[in-house]
């Protein structure tokens, strides 16, 4: 008996051990392998990709899944198109761009500095467009859930936005170069996800990518 | 009677009796001095009483807008946005708390505001009818499904997590209806909110506004709220200026160019008078002719000052102008006793008679400013009154005592234009033609003369300020030169009451959109408590109507049956009112002070519109059956300010004119006299109405009160000539006029090289209504008398 509870206790302190070193080696290599994908995705000068987005929202009687597309060109050009089930989207170009609603034809210019919503979304996007750890790390709390493949888990540091963002989970490609996968939970217990898939990096874009549709 | 005769032979016996008493007093007066008040408001010049001009006067300095300073940035198209918005923050920084407070560079990040955030929850007393006839009109079930579409178009874009509790919250999209109160509360036109800040629309300029301890008229404060601004500026980066617009760069401007002008003036003036010192007086006891306007002035100050406690700067200023005058009368007086040593006592009493006539007119034409409008003037006129009677007695009096002894001059003095005339006849014919040609060429330019009351036209603009002005208009819009409308109450909710009323009117005339009011967002607590008696009225007759096409809309949606559970929960919530800690709260503090201020025991709530002359036209009438509510328009304020002193000045020149006239029908009692006497002045006038109308001048404030000195110097040419061709002895009327012509030209016509518009003004004027006046007195009036000569 008592050498069953020493063989407990020799194997919950080696788990001890075990648990404490992966943690301050991960504490080690979050700002390493952040480093190695900060300079992978320096590489990157455009983006295009097709991509699934999933909501499962308390207010929907069942999932929401819709397809796009999002295209990116460096410094500052986003398109971020839904295609299914509704139309819709935006593209900007530096801080201004338009965006559109398929189901009622609109088209409407915006500029991100006077628009705080679209100015917000436009900085998000484009912060993971290009990596850009930086600004990620003043606004998120960085946690590295799995090194290979590399994914993250961010918590919001500013209040306004942990009010209704639990976490967000990134997952890079194998190569870090782009983001791969997206899910952000929200306080209340919904999520959504966005997994970016045929995804082409340095690709020729044509110009008029970065253009409204014309209704 | 002949006192002067007989007071100048017994004081020659005396001098130390009269000049002991004569100097006391005037020590007595430059001890009095530092007890003089000068103000330097040019309200001094406007209506008083209960004229609309000085209410409106009054009201337009109590505006907070008034008050404000205005910084603009100005960037080159090389610089980002961005650099622009880092540039204006690190200006605000730079700029000293204790002469630059609460500024204001933009309404703060709209992101984080809670304006945006609370302003939907207070829609229930912020709707009008109209706004629940609108939503009225949602509730169909093409327009609830529209919307419902678009509800969950947005829930399907990024910003969708957002957004989702603000669907929920409101599906029906009302909240825009709350927000559409805020696009009346623009006090700036071109205005767009860029990271916080005010930029233009071209986004190459953005803006600060400010406040200031320092006095629109405190010259020295203006300058070191320059300096410390150039000084804030210059550490801005390449590529980017700065300037700034308020009433201080103006006071300093005109400050210094009138300092600048003086030198000038003086210089001119100084040479000028040396000059003719040397060609006509040339003697040491002349120099005691021009003590008479200081002495004169000195004495008028003291008894002005007893009259009205505080002076005018500008009646000071203009009234050491009117009393160069006096100088005249030193002249007349000069040049009569100087001639020779023999029958001085008869010479004086021979210039008394005319020397008092000229000053009586000129005195009464004085007086009759004691019945203006501007209180400015009356004081002017208790001044040059005071002036000319001191002016009169020292010049009868005293300076026969300081004249000295004659000097000899040669045997030809008879007279050089009377030989002229005499040997060439034709001259005269020649002379009195030219004269009828001018005065015919003047008559017609005269129909073109305007008035102008605009004070901004009176007061000097650099360049630098001009284009300033300029860019702002072009960038903001026409900021600083909107209408306003006054709404007063004794407390907060009867001016709210007010406003909300000219609100009404304003809407009445389908004005709304073009008015920055506070009513759309601030109305009084009764309306907003009916606002919201009514809002409750309509949800309980709809709500079952709208839950039931939500119902149906959001379930071909895919929305669940509890989706918007809150829009149900917020019908059923009142807000309560909004107030002045609500609105502080959404951060309009500071936008609030400038729409709401206290006025003495009232308080006034502002409206912006703009200041086109038929728009104010008709609303004049609109308002005039509201109590409490004030129009002002700057423009209007021109328009009338120049009606005022139009009519003033009608007033003047009619009733001076007649009193002139009586005094010189009873001086000559022959009517070829008196209209010989009247000539230089009638003259003089219609030369410089006339010369002023061909040269699209316009007449101002400074040129009326400067013409009075063409009037009080014009008669007082026309009587001296008059009389003295009717003298058998010389009294050398023709060169005392000719040098006092010649004195007052290099005296007050030198301003003519003046910059500053005021000064500049009375140059003008003094320059082309004595041009005139002079040559008319010794050439044109012995030219119509030949015979007497």
């Amino acid at each position: 008996m008592k050498m069953k509870i020493v063989k407990r206790l020799w194997i919950i302190l080696w788990i001890t051990l075990l648990t404490c070193s992966a943690t301050v080696t991960r504490a080690a290599d979050l700002a390493t392998v952040l480093a190695e994908a900060k300079v992978a995705a320096g590489q990157t000068d455009t983006l295009y990709s097709h991509f699934t987005q999933e909501k499962h929202l308390d207010i929907m009687a069942e999932t929401l899944v819709s397809q796009g597309l999002f295209a990116y060109r460096k410094p500052d050009h986003l398109r971020w198109e839904l295609l299914t089930p509704i139309a819709s989207g935006f593209v900007l170009r530096g801080q201004q761009g338009e965006r559109w609603n398929g189901l009622s034809r609109e088209l409407e210019a915006f500029s991100v500095d006077r628009d705080p919503i679209m100015g917000m979304i436009a900085r998000q996007l484009l912060a993971w467009a290009r990596v850009d750890l930086d600004w990620l790390q003043q606004r998120y709390v960085m946690a590295l859930v799995s090194e290979q493949p590399l994914q993250l888990k961010l918590t919001p540091r500013d209040a306004g936005e942990a009010g209704f963002i639990d976490h967000l989970e990134i997952f890079f490609a194998a190569d870090r170069r782009y983001v791969e996968q997206v899910v952000l939970v929200e306080k209340s217990g919904d999520s959504t996800s966005l997994h970016f898939t045929d995804v082409k990096v340095n690709g020729v874009l044509p110009d008029n990518i970065f253009s409204a549709p014309v209704f | 009677m002949k006192l002067f005769q007989t007071c100048y032979e017994k004081l020659a016996r005396r001098r130390g009796r009269l000049f002991l008493p004569v100097l006391l007093l005037l020590v007595l007066a430059l001890a009095w001095l530092p007890q003089l008040r000068i103000g330097d408001s040019i309200v001094a010049m406007l209506p008083d009483g209960n004229s609309q001009v000085a209410r409106d006067f009054e009201l337009l300095q109590k505006t907070p807008f008034s008050r404000k300073l205005v910084i603009q940035l100005q960037a080159a198209k090389t610089v980002s946005t961005a650099d622009l918005v880092v540039a204006t923050d690190r200006l605000g920084q730079r700029l000293p708390a204790d002469l630059f407070t609460h500024l204001q560079s933009g309404p703060g990040d709209m992101g984080k505001l809670a304006l945006f955030n609370g302003l939907g929850k207070y829609l229930p007393v912020l709707a009008t009818d109209q706004d629940l006839k609108t939503i009225a009109e949602r509730l169909t079930p093409a327009q609830v499904d529209r919307q419902m579409a678009e509800n969950l178009t947005k829930l399907l874009q990024p910003q969708g997590v957002a957004l989702k509790e603000q669907i929920r919250r409101d599906p029906l999209n009302l909240t825009p209806l709350a927000l559409m109160k805020l696009r009346y509360l623009n006090p700036l036109p071109g205005v767009r909110i860029e990271q916080g800040h005010f930029i233009s629309a071209d986004r190459r300029s953005s803006l600060i506004l400010a406040d200031t301890p320092v006095l629109m008229t405190d010259a020295a404060g203006a300058r070191r709220l320059v300096d410390a601004f150039q000084q804030a500026t210059a550490q801005l980066p390449a590529g980017i200026s700065a300037s700034l617009l308020s009433g201080h760069p103006y006071t300093l401007a005109n400050t210094e160019i009138i300092k600048s002008d003086m030198s000038r003036v003086l210089l001119v003036s100084g040479v000028g008078l040396l000059v003719l010192f040397l060609a006509f007086l040339r003697r040491r006891q002349a120099l005691s002719v021009f003590l008479l306007p200081f002495a004169s002035m000195l004495l008028a100050l003291v008894v002005t000052s007893w009259w009205y406690p505080q002076l005018s700067g500008i009646t000071v200023g203009f009234g050491a102008v009117l009393l160069g005058i006096t100088i005249d009368y030193g002249l007349h007086v000069y040049f009569a006793l100087c001639r020779s040593n023999e029958g001085r006592g008869a010479r004086l009493q021979a210039v008394a008679r005319p020397l008092l006539f000229g000053g009586l007119t000129t005195l009464v034409a004085f007086a009759v400013l004691l019945r203006s409008e501007l209180p400015g003037q009356r004081q002017l006129a208790v001044f040059a009154v005071t002036g000319i009677l001191v002016a009169l007695l020292l010049a009868l009096l005293v300076l026969p005592q300081l004249v000295g002894t004659a000097v000899a001059r040669p045997k030809v003095h008879k007279g050089y234009r009377r030989h002229l005339f005499e040997r060439r006849p034709k001259l005269r014919w020649t002379v009195l033609g030219l004269w009828l040609a001018t005065m015919i060429f003047c008559a017609v330019g005269a129909q073109q003369l305007s008035i102008n009351g605009e004070l901004r036209r009176l007061s000097y603009v650099p360049p630098v300020l001009a284009q300033a002005e300029q860019q702002l208009a072009e960038h903001w819009g026409n900021m600083r030169g909107r209408a306003m409308i006054f709404a007063a109450g004794a407390d907060l909710q009867s001016a709210l009451q007010r406003n909300e009323e000219v609100w009404q009117r304003l809407g009445q005339h389908q004005l709304q959109d073009q008015v920055v009011s506070l009513a759309p967002l601030y109305a009084p607590l009764a309306i907003q408590q009916g606002r919201q008696q009514h809002w409750d009225d309509f949800w309980a007759r709809e709500q079952s109507v709208a839950d039931e096409l939500l119902q149906q809309a959001g379930a071909k949606y895919g929305f669940t049956a509890n989706a918007f559970a809150p829009f149900d929960q917020s019908l059923s919530t009142d807000p309560g009112p909004i107030d002045l800690a609500v609105l502080q709260s959404w951060g309009l503090g500071d936008l609030l002070d400038n729409f709401i201020f206290q006025d003495g025991p009232e308080i006034q709530v502002l409206t912006l519109l703009p200041d086109r002359p038929e728009l104010i036209a008709a609303l004049d009438s609109e308002f005039a059956d509201l109590p409490g509510v004030t129009l002002v328009s700057q423009s209007r304020f021109g328009r009338q300010l120049s009606r005022a002193i139009a009519g003033d000045f009608s007033s003047f020149i009619t009733t001076a004119g007649i009193v002139v006239l009586v005094l010189l029908i009873v001086l000559f009692r022959k009517l070829s006299d008196v209209l010989l006497a009247l000539l230089p002045v009638l003259s003089g006038l219609l030369f410089m109405f006339g010369w002023m109308g061909w040269l699209h001048m316009e007449m101002n404030l400074f040129n009326v009160v400067a013409s009075i000195l063409i009037i009080g110097l014009g008669v007082d040419y026309g009587i001296f000539m008059t009389c003295h061709s009717r003298e058998s002895q010389d009294l050398g009327s023709g060169r005392a006029i000719l040098v006092s012509g010649l004195t007052t030209l290099v005296g007050f016509g030198a301003l003519v090289v003046a910059r500053h518009p005021a000064l500049y003004s009375i140059g003008i004027t003094v320059l082309l209504g004595i041009c005139a006046a002079v040559p008319t007195a010794v050439l044109v009036i012995p030219a119509f008398r030949p015979k007497r000569w």
